[in-house]
């Protein structure tokens, strides 16, 4: 997961919680070593690889791709899993290094959810084209993981590099709170800048706080608008979201950033409960 | 324009229901609430005694902030409003008796057969308390405190500090706590001399006194299982200084008659009184035990404390609370509290003319041989930004006389008459 993962768990004996953290563990490097783009010879690798010939997906694969599809369509193709070769042309890391349009413009040319052939349980990719789901496997393995260990456990926080999930409060309920205390990392980072009560449920956070490219005085965010190749303009530096799982927190805060300017007033019309830092 | 109106399209539902397909399960519940960078508490509390004796109106605000992960910052503070009569010790008599003011600028007469109350009882207590309560490592906590208080006749300082560590996976706590405090005491007209007499000019004074309080508390906490835990507490208290209330006096009388015994006429009162005296040094030790138990999501806890010091005073108190949870976050919580006390060695309800005086004697009935029972209700209901209550006790408190003082015509006064008192308190916490 490229980040550090840690399981809370309360109510129960050790032989217990160790089990519970093994099953965790496990679904997460199962899901980790499917769906990495950076390992070689698994699905997303097979993909990647398959030079425009049809490739058979199993039924797992065929969700993510299924839900990767509705995303593109309902963000109107800001949101697209075959957008990662951008990279190429973009460095965040703080500098004032933007890219050649040109480069970009080309790159563009291999990006496009409207380019695939995805009959389910096919997919047909033009030559050159990638797909990463880096934006949603996090997410999804804290889902997964949680659904696994449900009922086993009365209190239980599964946190995978800050998107987070709860199954019920917190064994013993400290300092007047009811839930399990997480914090927002203010933009310079270190210091909680909003802490959170979470009982049930997920909260997931997109930012940029950390990566992007500044030149002129204008901020380039990580976030890229796939239609364009751009970052977005305007987009909010953090958005946390609160959401029934972690995968559709993921989801509404990802989207958000992709809104750009209008992040919050398209959080408000999904009825989220959300906490933006611009 | 365009992008305006495609911002405010609602895709929530299309999205959980593409989400819900992904992961195969219906969506559940999400629950979070943000918790705002301060908590406070606040409370209005009123204590009032029966027969217009002692009205306490207190003003709580404790204020809470997280200042860093783990580390708490709490302030207090605490008005407290006196008013009210408050008994001198002196016993009631078949005459009227005459008394004079604290500050020695006035009498003051009690109707025959009356319970004697010093009237002029008027104060206002402010108290300050600031406290920083840390991680120190994974397992250990520690908390470092000062507190301040001041009223018209009496300030205190103090310092404190609680450690707190964990062990076997948190099941086991132990604490060790400590405070030091010194007081200082500056009584109207002055700390009487012990035991001299009480005189009509408020005569036999000297200046202002102090105290030095040190506490000692070692403590375990034990979980026993998810529903249940324990703790145990043995603390230290070791008072070394002024301990006399200087407001309080004994009556003289006969030892055969048990009238009020004539004062010398350089006194300016019809009858003798003594200011009382206490040792100057005070040491208590004291057991705790509590035992806290889950039943269906309600709470039931009993504590019981025993306390000894070296002025013969022994205290049991038991203590037993019930949290019933009702429906949409309200709970009832009734309240009962049994507490008994033996009379410190020096409590005389009254002192006999003719015998010699003795090194200490009280007449408080604080030092009495007495009983009290406290029954109350507490009610609470969350709100959106936090909780509300209210809670009322009732304090019923019975007392004896010490051994042999109802001679004569004390015997148809009650020397010890106890009191009942109303205990009304509202609270309310928010964040913000």
């Amino acid at each position: 997961m490229a980040s550090p993962c840690e399981v809370h768990l309360g109510g129960i004996g050790r032989r217990e919680a160790e089990g519970i953290l093994e099953i965790v563990h496990a679904e997460a490097m199962r899901i980790e070593t499917k769906f990495s783009r950076y390992r070689e010879g698994n699905v997303v690798d097979c993909i990647n690889r398959s030079d425009g010939y049809h490739i058979t997906v199993d039924d797992e694969t065929a969700r993510l791709l299924d839900y990767a599809s509705s995303l593109w369509t309902l963000s109107e193709g800001r949101f697209d899993i075959t957008s990662g070769v951008l990279r190429r042309a973009w460095t965040f890391d703080g500098s004032d290094n933007l890219p050649d349009s040109d480069k970009v413009e080309r790159l563009l040319g291999r990006v496009g959810w409207q380019r695939v052939d995805w009959q389910r349980p096919t997919l047909c990719m033009q030559p050159g084209m990638e797909i990463d789901f880096g934006g949603i496997g996090k997410e999804y393995a804290v889902d997964r993981a949680a659904e696994l260990v449900r009922g086993e456990v009365e209190s239980c926080l599964i946190n995978f590099g800050g998107d987070l999930l709860a199954l019920g409060p917190p064994p013993a309920v400290e300092h007047g709170s009811t839930g399990w205390t997480v914090g927002i990392e203010s933009l310079a980072g270190g210091t909680a800048v909003k802490r959170i009560s979470l009982t049930e449920g997920a909260l997931a956070t997109s930012g940029d706080a950390r990566r992007f490219v500044l030149r002129g005085g204008h901020r380039y965010g990580h976030i890229l608008d796939a239609r364009t190749g751009w970052p977005v303009d305007n987009a909010p530096r953090s958005v946390t979201v609160l959401a029934s799982t972690c995968t559709q927190a993921g989801m509404l805060s990802t989207l958000a950033m992709l809104m750009g300017a209008e992040a919050e007033s398209f959080l408000e019309a999904q009825g989220a409960r959300y906490w933006c830092l611009r | 324009m365009q992008l305006k109106r495609k911002a405010s399209t609602s895709i929530g539902a299309s999205l959980a229901a593409a989400t819900a397909g992904l992961l195969g399960q219906s969506p559940g519940r999400a629950i979070a609430q943000e918790l705002a960078p301060w908590e406070y508490d606040t409370a209005i509390l009123l204590y009032s005694e029966s027969d217009n004796r002692v009205r306490d109106v207190s003003l709580n605000l404790d204020a809470r902030k997280e200042v860093r992960e783990e580390a708490f910052l709490n302030l207090k503070l605490a008005i407290d409003t006196l008013t009210g009569a408050s008994p001198s010790g002196a016993a009631p008599a078949n005459t009227v008796q005459t008394f004079t003011t604290p500050s020695g600028g006035s009498t003051f007469d009690i109707a025959a057969g009356e319970q004697v109350l010093d009237p002029s009882f008027l104060d206002t207590r402010t108290a300050l308390a600031a406290n920083y309560d840390f991680p120190l490592g994974r397992f250990t906590r520690f908390d470092l405190g000062l507190s301040l208080s001041d009223e018209y006749d009496y300030s205190h300082s103090g310092v404190n500090m609680k450690l707190d560590r964990d062990f076997d996976n948190r099941n086991t706590t132990f604490t060790f706590g400590l405070a030091l405090a010194n007081d200082s005491i500056d009584p109207v007209g002055g700390a009487p001399i012990g035991l001299a007499p009480m005189t009509a000019t408020g005569g036999n004074k000297q200046g202002d006194q102090s105290k030095d309080v040190t506490d000692i508390l070692l403590g375990v906490t034990q979980v026993l299982n998810r529903h249940s835990l324990v703790q145990f507490n043995v603390s230290l208290s070791e008072s070394d200084g002024y301990q006399t209330d200087p407001y309080k006096i004994l009556s003289v009388v006969d030892p055969v008659t048990g009238n009020p015994v004539i004062a010398p006429p350089l006194n300016g009162l019809p009858y003798l009184y003594r200011y009382e005296n206490r040792p100057d040094t005070r040491d208590k030790q004291s057991i705790y035990g509590l035992y806290k138990r889950d039943i269906g999501g309600n709470v039931f806890d009993v504590s019981y404390r025993y306390m000894t010091d070296d002025w013969d005073v022994d205290s049991h108190t038991i203590d037993l609370h019930y949290r019933w949870n009702l429906e949409s976050g309200s709970y009832l919580q009734p309240h009962l509290r049994f507490y008994s006390q033996t009379a410190a060695g020096f409590y005389h309800s009254v002192l006999f003319n003719g015998t010699p005086l003795p090194d200490f004697a009280s007449a408080d009935y604080r030092l009495s041989e007495f009983d009290g029972l406290t029954l109350g209700i507490k009610f609470g209901r969350e709100t959106r930004r936090g909780e509300m209550s209210g809670r009322l006790e009732i304090y019923q408190q019975t007392g004896s006389a010490s051994p042999g003082s109802q001679v004569g015509s004390l015997q148809s006064f009650d020397l010890n008459p106890g009191l009942e008192a109303i205990i009304a308190q509202f609270s309310y916490k928010f964040g913000g």
